[in-house]
């Protein structure tokens, strides 16, 4: 009995809890749906359960409105493309340079590895100013390359990358050298297709990183780029239609929804890829 | 061969190195550089920094003597820091403990506190800025529901004294299943044989945490302590999305009207915002400064490995 009681509690408990954590995200999905003049309300269904009175409580206008007058549309479409386009260099640049620590020896290597290594102990919002010099001078500003290119060299892919293709046996490089593989071959062959967990994780650790990238995206664009990403644009929209919440939650959507569904198909490869991920950095 | 392989090498290495170089390498030294100078007037937003002015310690100086605004920043950093850190802690060893048990649905409440971590930053603290809002925000409804009507007029981000630990709560929820889960595999590693042993030895579940498990998760502990203070540090999004671009409702300290969310990773920005790059060069010189000694006494003080 005591057990039973214990358990109820713990089930109480987290239940609660879980209701808590993820009650924004719930109250995000209801408002995104309702007609205007219920967006200060906090009920989420009608006062009187009819069919009437559920079409004159939902609708989806919401989402039409905000991707037909105010482009989220576009915004999305950039969203995914600056994160595509960044996890795919991101994954390649880090495994190569990966490789190239963990199997070969090369002059400088030490002094590299420890000063990559002393890059991470800056706080990013160090890097702000001066990497805002830099696109600047480039005349980079309202490009996709101004938010993608930085953010390339990332150490800790680079570090999670290394760590993997070393546990890889020597004898399996040796043997395609004496087969006279070239290093490309090699490259494609054994190094590719070996990492693929560890280059998922890393694919998902910089698509995530990416697509919720606020502060650089909003630094790098002028108010009218045309390459304007999610939360840029939220925050414009924010910025000018503050009090109509149920657009700012349907655009809200457009940003958490996807991840989200992803999440729910593959949450322990999410999990763990970003848990490892950051353990073994 | 061994040229053969250095050049091998290098050229492996060289997409990295190169953008490694540009994008975060020269920023170190060009901030260094531009932490001496002021960027004159610009009227061209694609072309700031065409003249710099050398001003020698000066903006140093300035931060050191007169900018009660950047200590006032620090101290806020340090109290977000204060709350967040330990609370975010506490909360995931919490779950933690809970979820180790054998327990019907584990995988479905691992997920649900899981999900929040993946979701965009700006997003969700805009969702907050309703649920905290005045009137009609929930937390104010529940709040009245109890008599509490104080929050009324300006909801709980309006307010001077709540706004900055209403945002703190926000992100902890967000991010305590993220060290749900380091304490969870943490804990699961930890042999069954170690509390049998202390369960003869007459333990009882206060001293099992005490001398086994806590000291067993030490790693866990250090590293949400070292990337919490990296989080302090850099926290801008969260406070942008929560009390727009102003630092928050205005507090009144010895006189100085400051703003009562602008910390440190804000002012920052704000600085830059308002065209001072110099001056905010060299902000990042003294928080990068900070950032290293905090890190450095972490890691004497918690001692991850042994001695």
């Amino acid at each position: 009995m005591k057990r039973f009681l214990k358990y109820l509690l713990a089930y109480a408990l987290l239940c609660v809890g879980a209701f808590i954590v993820l009650y924004p995200l719930i109250w995000m999905i209801f408002e995104a749906f309702k007609e205007e003049k219920y967006a200060l309300s906090i009920a989420i269904l009608p006062n009187h359960f009819t069919l009437e009175s559920l079409k004159d409580f939902y609708t989806f206008s919401n989402f039409s409105k905000i991707v037909n007058e105010f482009n989220f549309g576009k915004y999305f479409l950039n969203s995914f493309i600056v994160a595509l386009t960044s996890s795919i260099m991101t994954v390649l640049i880090c495994t190569m340079g990966g490789y190239a620590f963990a199997k070969k020896n090369f002059v400088g290597k030490n002094f590299l590895f420890n000063t990559f290594l002393a890059t991470v102990m800056i706080p990013g919002m160090m890097f702000m100013v001066p990497q805002f010099a830099i696109i600047n001078k480039l005349g980079w500003i309202n490009t996709y390359k101004a938010m993608i290119i930085p953010h390339l060299a990332n150490v800790f892919g680079l570090f999670l990358m290394r760590q993997y293709i070393h546990q890889i046996p020597d004898a399996l490089f040796e043997s395609a050298n004496i087969d006279g593989a070239s290093e490309y071959q090699i490259f494609k062959k054994i190094v590719i297709p070996l990492t693929m967990p560890v280059v998922a994780t890393l694919f998902l650790l910089t698509f995530l990183g990416q697509w919720s990238n606020f502060l650089w995206q909003l630094i790098v664009n002028t108010p009218d780029s045309p390459y304007l990403t999610i939360p840029v644009g939220l925050a414009l929209f924010k910025g000018q239609h503050s009090t109509q919440w149920t657009l700012l939650m349907a655009a809200s959507c457009f940003s958490v929804l996807p991840i989200a569904f992803l999440f729910i198909l593959a949450q322990r490869f999410f999990i763990e890829g970003m848990t490892q991920g950051a353990v073994k950095g | 061969m061994k040229r053969k392989e250095n050049l091998v090498s290098y050229l492996f290495l060289a997409p990295f190195l190169l953008v490694y170089i540009v994008f975060l390498a020269y920023p170190v030294i060009y901030s260094f550089f531009l932490s001496f100078h002021k960027v004159s007037i610009y009227t061209d937003m694609f072309d700031v920094f065409r003249e710099l002015k050398f001003v020698g310690f000066s903006n140093y100086i300035q931060i050191i003597t007169k900018d009660y605004n950047f200590w006032w920043s620090l101290v806020l950093t340090f109290f977000y820091a204060i709350m967040t850190i330990p609370a975010g802690i506490f909360l995931s060893l919490f779950l933690a403990i809970m979820l180790n048990n054998k327990l019907k649905g584990k995988t479905f409440f691992r997920a649900a506190y899981f999900l929040p971590n993946v979701l965009d930053m700006f997003v969700i603290g805009t969702i907050w800025v309703f649920i905290y809002a005045p009137t009609f925000g929930i937390i104010v409804r529940v709040l009245n529901f109890f008599g509490i009507t104080y929050f009324n007029s300006t909801g709980l981000l309006g307010n001077p004294y709540t706004a900055l630990a209403s945002i703190g709560f926000a992100m902890v929820l967000k991010g305590c299943g993220f060290g749900m889960i380091l304490f969870l595999v943490a804990l699961q590693n930890i042999p069954e044989s170690v509390y049998e042993a202390a369960k003869i030895d007459g333990a009882n579940w206060w001293q099992e945490l005490k001398h086994i498990t806590i000291p067993l998760l030490k790693p866990v502990f250090l590293f949400l302590i070292v990337t919490g203070i990296m989080a302090g540090l850099n926290a801008f999004t969260e406070i942008y999305a929560m009390t727009n671009s102003s630092g928050g409702p205005n507090i009144v300290i010895a006189g100085k009207t400051m703003g009562a969310t602008s910390i440190s990773g804000f002012y920052l920005w704000k600085q830059f915002d308002f065209g001072r790059y110099g001056y905010a060069a060299s902000i990042s010189y003294v928080m990068l400064a900070i950032a290293l000694t905090l890190t450095y006494i972490n890691f004497k003080i918690i001692k991850p490995y042994g001695d």
